[in-house]
């Protein structure tokens, strides 16, 4: 962290609650998201595989293609001589996917036609007319399938439908084993869930017949990435290929792989005079948009009689689905975590990705660190009722302490800041977690079951993208960086173009807020274009908004641009008003004498200089007042198996949930719900509150109501938000929310990691606090999610949900 | 929304939307508050060639009381919004059980919109004012090619989103009996508050002084593909007096004859047990407030 004296000349804006800015003109529906930009299009629309797995005999769509307004098809096994196969991030095991379904599908709602129309109507109709010839295959849907001996193959290639298989060891995990007066152990199943943001996935290409060069307009959450991915899936160089990132909205992870449909996109466009628009639906979003993977984890703690953990294996079998490129990678996160805010000195991990005929999977918010503090978490109370300790003792017996701080876990994260006991007492006693207890004990009695969850989470942010290095030999990114640009116009005003993008987390009004104390201007001269375009935008390959960046990375680089530009308006200043730079200061939108504040020049008179009467500039001071910076977080560790860290900021909150279960009827009712959350110094109050409620939402729908159901033949049953089940508004429960600020000492404004969090303490929370009022009938919440039926079916039979 | 092509029509009344459903049959579908066949229409799930929105059609909204006294009635025109329903004070005074199953339907989106007579005319077998029409014995009046007629609420509902609609046929009024000395009471069971009832008990329930049953009926939805009279859980409850043991060995008969329902929210098990729970749940609840 820099000294903010040395950043900021005053302190007006940064830490209050800023109403966001970006809000108005998105309510009143002027927002320009894919969808509205005023284009003539031919209008696609795809056919999507109707079996989990069966090889193509035959796709005919000559019937289409005669339909009247249909301008351009592209099959599956056209596409996939136009294209290189998917990179994969993670596996390593051999795997061919293309962008489209090419000899087989291998799930439900696989690409296998795409058609343009002139209108989306007609292009629906003409799917209908395609004669698709399949040899239904056996099916793999589960993980046990999967790992089968005689499993049918669904990469024939790989050998096998393990894709990756990884162990990792850090510190001495016999030596935890041998100490141990026990081992607590467990089998937990994460079951499938996503984010769903409000707008699909849209884009719209557009081929320039003139230079055979595309232009693309898609809500693309990774911009950096994806446009290498599109050139080189399509083998073209990356100046024939222009990225723009309208409004989007909504990401929360699910929009970071979307590039397999640009490609697809493409190669239609390259087919059309004009551009071609496709716009998902919320069906072909839920069969095969993206989910996070359900997961199989075994997990064992070998510990103390007296509570104190030792050690801590988990093997981790993550069901991928079909998608190569993201596969695998959600074990190695929960890896880098996996011992949560707790000082356990050994950990193993076994890490296996398995493929399955379940859609693709992609990261969702927290990606899955959820899961591990959910596996975790739940661990503690397990391990606290095996030792006859109290949840709230055993976490504190096992908690790292602040005098630890920056703490280095087994296998090289590095935990910066944060007071872990301090936050749990916090919760406590703002939960009235004592009267609490006592009045569940008064309400047994009644025949009322109320019950008490805490979960003690770890929220990582700020990727260090190298990590994949522990599969695959030297990974293609490292570290974790961010690009802006920042200029001072004619008439004095800031304007920031970012390499970043932004699908509502309300970046605008940050940057807008931390440039306002660094010139000491008012924020509405502040523009900040949140929109991306890959030829003007200082993008990187980490460019994009994933891992809670943004407050590190991001903020970096509009900082360190500001900082340049704020430097050469100083030297111009001292240039025209004849002082030292050293004697000058900024006030109120100008440059002026510390000593004397009426020897001032506005911004817009240095911008004069700086733009128009160039012959007055400084020797050896450039025209312009535009400056780039990019900012690279230098904790981030180069790869190496024995000491490496995945993600470089970490927030962390205590969740305390009251809930009631109705034994009868297996509904859950809160009662109470409390947060104490530490993200560093808060830049805007009012946004980490919107982050953590809405991110613990999803959390509680994660818990208790969203799941991807697949049937035994791999069919998706919940493709619609009837069976997907968001929560609503209705059933849930009022938030409390309190801060801690521990700053972090590695980002320029101590701040942490935001967004992902509520997602991460909630699902372990919730779950604790349902095992807890089940705790007379010795039920143990070991699966996701908790559904009225698998209550009620666990009271009944006093077993497992 | 992506359907497949279809000849849109608005008539202006009941008779010209009629006789657009006489020459067009199967073919065509009335369109009320859209909260149920737009969607299908939007998955294609459903494909018409001719739709005729009945929007326009203002004689088909309306709450009005026909005649007051212990045998009134009050009547509904079938374009009334569940909004409507759940607002109206004639309702809420007289015949309570309609605004509170409307209150409980969707959304404040889909009780905008959708309608009484869509709900039952499109007879989803988890709909939530189908049990409440049951429970009230309402009389449902249709038109037709050949004019109008009455049918009992017992005899609407046929099957999986099947009534004793023929297709040139739309439902217009809704005739509930208003009932001063009986208690009513909706309960449902849903994943979430705006969602389908995984069960749904509407009751109708006059009990004497000395908590004896002297007139109930139960309208079950959620449970089979059909919403449906409990008749047997009825029967055990008529003149009995309304105990602990009495409600639950009536309601230990609520699925007795259906075929009940299974999906990925409740096995076919799970859905019983929580017909026997809130039924009884409901019978109790009644017997509190008289």
């Amino acid at each position: 962290m820099m000294n903010l004296d040395e950043i900021f000349v005053t302190r007006n804006w940064v830490g209050k609650p800023v109403r966001r800015d970006e809000d108005i003109r998105l309510i009143k529906g002027e927002g320009a998201y894919v969808d509205d930009l005023d284009m003539d299009c031919a209008h696609v629309a795809f056919l999507r595989s109707v079996y989990a797995h069966a090889r193509i005999t035959k796709i005919d769509t000559s019937k289409a293609e005669a339909l009247k307004g249909v301008i351009a098809v592209v099959s599956g096994p056209e596409v996939a001589k136009q294209t290189k196969p998917i990179v994969a991030r993670a596996i390593t095991q051999p795997a061919i996917q293309y962008v489209m379904a090419d000899k087989k599908v291998r799930y439900v709602g696989e690409p296998l036609v795409a058609v343009a129309a002139e209108d989306r109507y007609i292009a629906e109709d003409a799917l209908e007319l395609i004669d698709v010839e399949y040899e239904p295959l056996p099916v793999v849907v589960e993980i046990e399938d999967a790992l089968k001996n005689d499993s049918p193959l669904i990469f024939e290639e790989a050998g096998s439908n393990v894709l990756l298989h990884d162990k990792l060891e850090h510190g001495n995990m016999d030596a935890a084993y041998q100490e141990a007066d026990l081992v607590v152990k467990e089998h937990f199943r994460v079951h499938r869930y996503s984010s769903t943001p409000l707008e699909n996935w849209a884009m719209i290409a557009k081929h320039e017949k003139g230079n055979d060069s595309f232009v693309v307009w898609a809500n693309d959450q990774q911009p950096g990435r994806s446009t290498t991915n599109v050139c080189n899936t399509l083998g073209i160089p990356n100046n024939r290929f222009r990225l723009i990132v309208p409004d989007s909205g909504g990401g929360f992870g699910i929009k970071l792989a979307i590039w397999p449909y640009i490609v697809i996109l493409c190669l239609l466009a390259k087919k059309v005079d004009k551009p071609v628009k496709w716009v998902q639906t919320r069906r072909e979003h839920l069969l095969g948009g993206s989910h996070a993977p359900d997961c199989d984890v075994e997990i064992e703690l070998p510990m103390k009689k007296d509570g104190k953990i030792l050690g801590l294996f988990i093997k981790d079998i993550e069901n991928d689905g079909s998608f190569v490129h993201t596969a695998g990678i959600y074990g190695l996160i929960k890896f880098a975590t996996m011992v949560g805010c707790y000082d356990i000195r050994a950990t193993r991990a076994e890490l296996i990705s398995v493929v399955t005929q379940k859609g693709p999977t992609v990261q969702n918010r927290g990606v899955g660190k959820p899961t591990m503090i959910f596996v975790l978490e739940r661990m503690m109370d397990i391990a606290a009722k095996k030792l006859g300790l109290d949840p709230v003792e055993i976490r504190f017996r096992n908690f790292v302490q602040p005098k630890q701080m920056p703490y280095t876990t087994p296998s090289g994260e590095i935990y910066e800041s944060g007071n872990y006991p301090e936050c749990l007492q916090k919760a406590l006693s703002l939960s009235g977690y004592n009267e609490l207890k006592k009045q569940q004990m008064e309400m047994r009695k009644k025949g009322k079951y109320i019950g008490l969850g805490i979960s003690a989470g770890i929220e990582p942010g700020t990727s260090n993208l190298g990590y994949y290095y522990t599969s695959r030999g030297v990974p293609e990114y490292m570290g974790n960086a961010e690009g802006a640009i920042v200029s001072i116009d004619y008439d004095g005003n800031v304007n920031v173009v970012m390499g970043s993008v932004d699908q509502g987390q309300g970046h605008a009004t940050t940057i807008t807020q931390v440039i306002a104390d660094m010139l000491d201007i008012h924020p509405e001269r502040v523009s900040v274009d949140s929109h991306l375009d890959s030829l003007v935008s200082p993008f990187l390959g980490h460019s994009g908004a994933y891992s809670n960046k943004f407050n590190d990375v991001d903020l970096g680089a509009v900082i360190m641009a500001t900082k340049k530009v704020r430097d050469k308006m100083v030297r111009i200043a001292s240039h025209m008003l004849g002082e030292e730079t050293g004697e000058l200061q900024l006030k109120n939108g100008a440059v002026c004498s510390s000593k004397d504040e009426q020897k001032s020049v506005s911004f817009q008179e240095i911008a004069s200089l700086a733009y128009k009467k160039i012959l007055l500039l400084p020797d050896g001071v450039e025209p312009g007042l535009k400056e780039i910076a990019y900012y690279k977080n230098s904790m981030a560790k180069r790869p190496s198996r024995d000491d490496f860290n995945v993600q470089i900021t970490h927030s962390n909150s205590v969740h305390v949930v009251a809930v009631e279960v109705d034994m009868e009827t297996g509904e859950v009712t809160f009662l109470k719900y409390v947060i104490v959350h530490d993200c560093g110094r808060q830049l805007n109050p009012g946004i980490v509150e919107g982050m953590t409620i809405g991110s613990t939402v999803h959390g509680i729908g994660a818990a208790l109501l969203e799941e991807f159901v697949y049937d035994e033949n791999g069919q998706p049953l919940s493709a619609s938000f009837m069976d997907y089940m968001k929560p609503v508004a209705g059933g849930l429960p009022r938030i409390e929310l309190a801060h801690m600020e521990s700053p972090c000492p590695y980002t320029l404004l101590g701040s942490k990691a935001v967004g992902e969090g509520g997602a991460i303490g909630s699902v372990a929370a919730v779950a604790n606090a349902v095992e807890d009022a089940l705790s007379p009938f010795h039920v143990k919440v070991v699966s996701l999610p908790i559904t009225p039926q698998k209550v009620v079916r666990a009271v009944k039979e006093t077993k497992e949900i | 929304m992506i359907p497949s092509k279809f000849e849109y029509f608005a008539p202006a009344s009941l008779s010209e939307a009629v006789s657009l459903l006489s020459s067009y049959q199967e073919e065509a579908k009335p369109l009320a508050g859209g909260q149920s066949l737009i969607s299908l229409l939007k998955l294609r799930l459903a494909s018409l060639n001719y739709l005729v929105d009945l929007a326009g059609i203002a004689e088909l909204n309306y709450i009005r009381e026909e005649s007051a006294g212990p045998s009134g009635t009050i009547s509904i025109g079938a374009l009334t919004t569940y909004a409507q329903i759940k607002e109206s004070e004639l309702l809420q005074s007289k015949c309570p059980l309609l605004p509170q199953t409307a209150s409980v339907v969707g959304d404040v989106q889909v009780r905008n919109r959708g309608t009484l007579g869509g709900s039952l005319a499109h007879a989803d077998p988890a709909g939530d004012m189908p049990a409440a029409i049951l429970a009230l014995k309402a009389e449902l009046k249709v038109a037709g090619p050949k004019g109008e007629r009455w049918i009992q609420a017992d005899d609407f509902f046929l099957g999986m989103m099947e009534t004793a609609l023929s297709p040139d046929e739309i439902l217009s009024e809704i005739r509930v009996p208003v009932l001063p000395d009986h208690k009513t009471i909706y309960r449902k069971a849903a994943r979430r508050p705006s969602d389908f009832a995984m069960v749904g008990i509407a009751l109708c329930l006059k009990a004497g002084d000395d908590q004896t049953c002297e007139e109930i009926s139960i309208g079950v939805t959620g449970v089979t593909d059909k919403p449906y009279r409990a008749e047997e859980t009825e029967k055990r409850l008529q003149g009995k007096k309304l105990e602990p043991k009495i409600i639950e060995e009536a309601a230990s008969a609520i699925v007795q004859g259906v075929d009940v329902m299974e999906n990925m929210h409740a096995s076919s098990d799970f859905r019983s047990h929580l017909a026997r729970v809130y039924v009884s749940r409901a019978i109790a609840a009644a017997c509190i407030r008289s």
